[in-house]
């Protein structure tokens, strides 16, 4: 039982970092109907970044900081220019952002190597304590993510649903043409959503660097795990983001434990579940 | 052109010397440009064949480039007739011809003869496609490409973690390949020219296809599937037998690969391998055939030749994706195509008696 517990708070811990990266991936969806292959190589970039920034100033905050805002800016550099060029095209949109996946993968091998790096937590944050239930010994770091990722992801919520930029952002997913035609400047709405996701994600490849380790192919293992749970909780649905990342993160922490020689292949068991039964997602809409 | 301008108004009834001969002169240049449609394929074909035969004979490096082209190329097609034709983009496609190697190569390591292991193989990818036909083709465009993603990673990740079966990283070996009578694949040139064979027989047999009934459906069903539905078209069952030949041509190009290289590891199939084919035929030119193979040949250099002389290939490579996306989505297939599609206007221009 201490067992499963445990393995339930990774699971959850995990989600937290998946949540970061694939509610940037769904809302950029949402709005623009644009399919950022390169998301998961956002998310090592910024990783790599974090790990070099906390290398020379020795502060993870610094670090967290800077792989947010450098991730930002490429965010609305990646924007302003590839996607602008594109124009709205969605195959090709894809298609590029799968090219850049190896131009960003190879500039990051060779800046950082190919062996896998791991950022280490700070003071307390990298030590364990005794949890009350069952005398679990856990690390304090996983803690740290997970109440990052509510934090986030609380925050998240209260920006889409209390303010007015977050009902410009959910009237863009309903109806692009409306929301252009009110006078509001679409354009600008596109750029700011894809800087968030681009911060999120980078914010996540910090986070996940303490936990998960930074390497090669990094980024594509976190590009499945957003992948799955859009697919499960719906493209372009925040919520089916939040709901996705739990039961993704639960199933494989699980699946790794309990299954290690089929780990990776358990997680489409949800997948596949949701595409029989609902193939829009848990909580996506039907496509028109 | 002298006497251009006179040849014009009176090209329907010439009379004048000058407009005689400019006439005279279109219907030769119109002679020779409707020969050129006629044979340009067929030459091409005949050269490029030719090529292939001489560079396979040799037992030395070119022959082994040439060899992995042939089998990249298979399962770029067959990409290519999936996403070209019924418009549906898989980014799984190398996990499928990972389970075809993988297929022959695992049922070897348990002790069945070479000829069962190329059955259990061929078996094994067309009964995974029969299945996950169903949960894939449910869906188009973004979502199919996503879905398709996560059933490769999936086939990479039973490769890679189920070390039971696949011997995980390392991955198996293969040692002895299978003979019929005088036909002994496990003698190189043999192997060679066979493999060269298999390459004709399924660019012949998609070319076929696209130019089928059914083909042409196909089409349509990509471009305007709410039409062919109402009339009558079953789109779903289009789709799905789309999705099924072009996962069983390419378990026969990972038979095939299993062959050449006598080794499968996890590495054939990972994120990057499913990249690379959707690279060879958009780069070759969606919706050809041809074309991907082209694409084929030229991603193969990238990673054999140019690895070689420049460290920061990958990069070069993404970077040329980007560009073609950008500025010719047709790929190199379509600047062959905008050539031959000059040619037709000036001949249909010339039937119609005006001058080129």
């Amino acid at each position: 039982m201490p067992q499963f517990l445990a393995q339930t708070l990774n699971g959850l811990t995990l989600a937290g970092i998946i949540f970061l990266v694939s509610s940037g991936f769904t809302l950029v969806f949402g709005v623009m109907r644009v399919t950022n292959l390169s998301h998961g190589a956002v998310y090592l970039l910024g990783g790599y970044i974090g790990y070099s920034v906390i290398g020379v100033t020795h502060n993870f905050f610094y670090g967290l900081a800077a792989a947010a805002i450098a991730m930002a800016v490429f965010g609305l550099l990646l924007e302003r220019t590839l996607i602008t060029w594109l124009g709205r095209s969605e195959m090709s949109e894809l298609l590029a952002t799968l090219g850049l996946i190896y131009v960003i993968d190879d500039v990051a091998l060779a800046i950082w190597g190919g062996s896998p790096l791991t950022i280490n937590l700070p003071g307390i944050l990298g030590r364990s304590s005794t949890l009350p239930v069952d005398g679990i010994v856990y690390p304090n770091g996983r803690i740290f993510i997970l109440g990052v990722s509510i934090v986030v992801a609380l925050g998240l919520y209260y920006l889409l649903r209390r303010t007015r930029v977050g009902a410009i952002i959910r009237a863009g997913v309903d109806d692009r043409e409306m929301v252009s035609a009110l006078g509001i400047n679409v354009r600008r709405v596109f750029s700011l959503v894809f800087m968030l996701g681009a911060l999120l994600a980078g914010f996540a490849g910090v986070l996940g660097g303490t936990v998960l380790g930074l390497y090669t192919g990094a980024d594509s293992d976190i590009l499945l795990f957003a992948l799955a749970v859009v697919i499960v909780g719906g493209l372009g649905s925040y919520e089916g983001a939040i709901l996705g990342s739990i039961v993704i993160g639960l199933v494989d922490t699980y699946g790794t434990a309990y299954f290690p020689a089929v780990a990776y292949s358990i997680l489409f068991i949800p997948v596949i579940g949701v595409l029989l039964v609902r193939p829009q997602g848990l909580l996506g809409r039907p496509t028109t | 052109m002298t006497g251009a301008g006179g040849g014009t108004s009176t090209a329907a009834t010439p009379s004048g010397g000058g407009a005689a001969a400019a006439s005279r002169r279109d219907q030769l240049t119109l002679a020779a440009l409707t020969r050129s449609r006629r044979l340009t394929g067929p030459a091409a074909g005949a050269v490029v064949g030719v090529v292939l035969i001489l560079l396979l004979l040799g037992n030395g490096f070119t022959s082994t480039l040439v060899l992995d082209m042939l089998v990249y190329a298979i399962a770029a097609m067959s990409l290519d007739f999936l996403g070209g034709y019924a418009g549906l983009i898989s980014l799984g496609q190398a996990g499928f011809l990972g389970v075809g190697a993988y297929g022959v190569a695992i049922a070897e390591v348990h002790a069945y003869s070479p000829w069962a292991a190329v059955g259990i193989g061929l078996g094994v990818v067309l009964a995974l496609g029969l299945i996950l036909g169903i949960v894939a083709v449910r869906v188009k465009g973004i979502s199919f490409v996503i879905i398709t993603l996560a059933m490769g990673q999936v086939l990479w990740g039973l490769a890679y973690q189920w070390v039971g079966l696949s011997e995980g990283d390392n991955g198996i070996p293969l040692s002895t390949l299978p003979s019929i009578g005088p036909i002994d694949l496990n003698n190189g040139l043999t192997l060679r020219m066979t493999v060269l064979a298999v390459f004709v027989v399924i660019a012949l047999l998609l070319t076929t296809i696209t130019r089928s009934p059914f083909g042409l459906s196909l089409r349509g069903v990509r471009s305007n599937e709410a039409r062919l539905a109402a009339l009558g078209y079953r789109t779903g069952l289009h789709r799905y037998l789309a999705w099924v030949i072009a996962v069983f041509c390419t378990g026969v190009a990972g038979v095939l690969y299993v062959f050449v290289n006598q080794l499968i590891s996890p590495t054939t199939m990972n994120f990057s391998a499913n990249g690379l084919f959707v690279l060879m035929v958009v780069l070759g030119g969606l919706g050809s055939i041809w074309g991907p193979a082209l694409g084929a040949v030229v991603i193969v250099l990238f990673q054999q030749e140019l690895s070689l002389y420049v460290s920061r290939w990958q990069t070069l490579m993404g970077l040329t994706l980007i560009a073609v996306v950008l500025f010719s989505p047709g790929g190199f297939w379509g600047l062959v195509r905008a050539i031959g599609r000059r040619r037709d206007a000036v001949i249909a221009r010339l039937q119609r008696g005006g001058t080129p």
